[in-house]
């Protein structure tokens, strides 16, 4: 009985107290980028998979190692290898495998089943470049928990104690040329996040949920900013800290394409080409430790309900409009995104009414660094898609025993117009 | 030609002793200094290297790029400007738990280690 009506307590505590237990000898981290390397994941992530300030211009200067430029054209590969310096070929294959596998406890779940233990998601991940001209990036969702209770539900033969998975999905695959024809303009062509915000969904300590100001839907619309398209973009870093990108995507159905911009500016800290700031190493300032990167951006679309030939009708106008900012001072890392949008007919409703939305996220972290590796989080979110406020309070903590693999326990706490909801969640995850 | 022969020696001498400061001991992950010739300062600077480098990478990274002048990780060029920039990139790393004092002193004992291997 208590154990019923304490679980997300017991959970949170018996997290707390086995942490310790697996704190390994060594670190040993050993995904795509860092065999590829021959570096610790550390060299881009903090806790993995939110990126450092290196990692962050790593992932810029389109996955090859800041500072490098042309050494693939000057033939500087060692005897034996002529052949990747031929063909270009990497000289491993750059493949790696993230997992994860959460414990859901929902109070007020709809189905009554309180506590869920299943197998969230199984991802393929594939990164790197071609002789350091063009860099790419595969992601390819192999099974996630998506709809398996429905599923399961409507037939009986499959009501086994297995989710079944939703079906494998491609969800990143692009090119980038990276300084195509020598100018600082990079050209990314495939499936991908539209550069919007600051952070890319898959590059938080918590990637689950993903920030409201980010991923929210309005009506029956079924966009949001963070999701994958296919699209062209072009980007371009201008003087060090100064980046630009902006893209048209093209959506099935569409009689047009949609458009978007980003525009973000680092103030200290490292530069968004990798470089160390000067530091003093004599005398002390606040810029010896502190960044701040503000950005914006906006994303004007179209979209509809299908008919039977695939074509949109009941056209809904929408755009997004946000700001951002990423303060990193020492071991705090702040971070706050807002976003303002407006659909025309979100509900693809023959009598259109429109609908003014937004959405603000507010996020603080800590490393506590070693020898404990943890980061107490907490995240603030308040979320109107023109049905009412919604408000959630998500302290959090994660854990890292292994550069690649990483624990976390979170807590929610939603206030919304129907009422108020808690959920515990622990999930474990790990790259290889 | 004596004379030759005798300079020549006494430059090769002069090499091998350049060198002693540079003692390695030790492969691989184990691979270290050998700190016995080492000026007091630069001891202790090492003793902090030793203990807060250790952390992340192997100090085999290290002097394998004193010993050869470039970054084995980047390939860039690994000279006084370079161990400034890791000092400072150690030093923001959020948990790299090394303060400015003894990023100065890994950053002092580089240059110093650099100084010693290009005599």
């Amino acid at each position: 009985m208590f154990l019923r009506k304490h679980t997300s307590a017991v959970m949170f505590f018996l997290g707390i107290s086995l942490a310790p237990l697996l704190v390994p000898d060594h670190a040993d981290a050993i995904p795509a980028f860092s065999r590829q390397h021959k570096t610790e994941c550390s060299t881009c992530h903090t806790i993995y998979p939110e990126l450092n300030e290196f990692g962050d211009a790593f992932l810029k200067n389109g996955y090859v190692w800041p500072h490098k430029k042309g050494e693939a054209a000057k033939g500087t590969e060692p005897a034996g290898n002529e052949w990747a310096a031929i063909s270009g070929l990497p000289q491993q294959i750059p493949i790696s495998l993230t997992a994860s596998a959460d414990l859901a406890y929902d109070e007020d779940a709809a189905d009554g089943n309180k506590l869920d233990l299943s197998a969230r998601s199984v991802t393929l991940q594939a990164g790197g470049s071609f002789r350091d001209l063009v860099g790419f990036f595969v992601t390819y969702n192999l099974y996630s928990q998506g709809m398996q209770r429905a599923s399961a539900l409507s037939t009986p033969a499959e009501n086994t104690n297995v989710p079944p998975g939703n079906s494998p999905d491609l969800d990143e695959l692009f090119l980038v040329w990276r300084q195509a024809a020598g100018t600082p303009v990079n050209v990314k062509v495939g499936r991908f996040e539209p550069k919007l915000s600051l952070w890319k969904k898959s590059n938080r300590i918590l990637p689950v949920p993903s920030y409201a100001s980010t991923t929210y839907r309005v009506g029956l619309s079924p966009f949001s900013s963070d999701a994958t398209e296919d699209g062209v973009e072009l980007n371009a870093l201008l003087g060090n800290r100064l980046f630009v990108a902006g893209g048209v995507v093209d959506r099935n159905g569409g009689d047009r394409k949609d458009g978007y911009g980003h525009i973000s500016y680092k103030i200290g800290g490292t530069d968004l080409k990798g470089q160390e700031p000067e530091v003093d190493l004599e005398h002390d300032s606040v810029w010896d430790f502190l960044s701040v990167t503000l950005g914006g951006f906006g994303y004007w679309g179209q979209n509809g309900e299908f008919d039977a030939n695939g074509i949109a009708q009941n056209v809904n106008n929408f755009r997004r409009i946000g700001a951002e900012a990423d303060i990193l001072y020492k071991r705090l890392h702040l971070k706050g995104s807002g976003s303002f949008g407006r659909d025309s007919n979100p509900d693809f409703s023959v009598l259109a009414t429109s609908v003014d939305s937004r959405a603000y996220t507010l996020e603080g972290e800590y490393y506590l660094g070693a020898p404990v590796n943890l980061v107490p989080l907490f995240r603030y979110e308040y979320l109107n898609a023109g049905y009412g406020a919604i408000k959630r309070f998500t302290p959090a903590l994660a854990y890292a025993p292994l550069q690649n693999l990483r624990l976390s326990l979170e807590y929610t706490h939603s206030i919304a117009p129907e009422g108020t909801g808690n959920i515990a969640f622990a999930s474990i995850a790990f790259s290889l | 030609m004596k004379k030759l022969l005798v300079t020549m020696l006494l430059v090769a001498a002069t090499a091998t002793s350049a060198h002693a400061g540079l003692k390695v001991i030790g492969r691989g992950d184990a691979m270290r200094l050998d700190p016995s010739s080492f000026p007091p300062a630069m001891k202790a600077n090492y003793e902090i290297v030793r203990v807060k480098c250790v952390k992340c990478h192997t100090l085999e990274r290290t002097i394998v790029a004193i010993q050869t002048g470039v970054a084995p990780i980047s390939g860039q060029p690994f000279d006084r400007s370079a161990t400034k920039a890791y000092g400072v990139k150690m030093l923001r790393k959020p948990d790299s738990n090394m303060n400015k004092a003894e990023v100065k002193a890994s950053v002092d004992l580089m240059n110093y280690l650099l100084s010693e291997s290009e005599k």
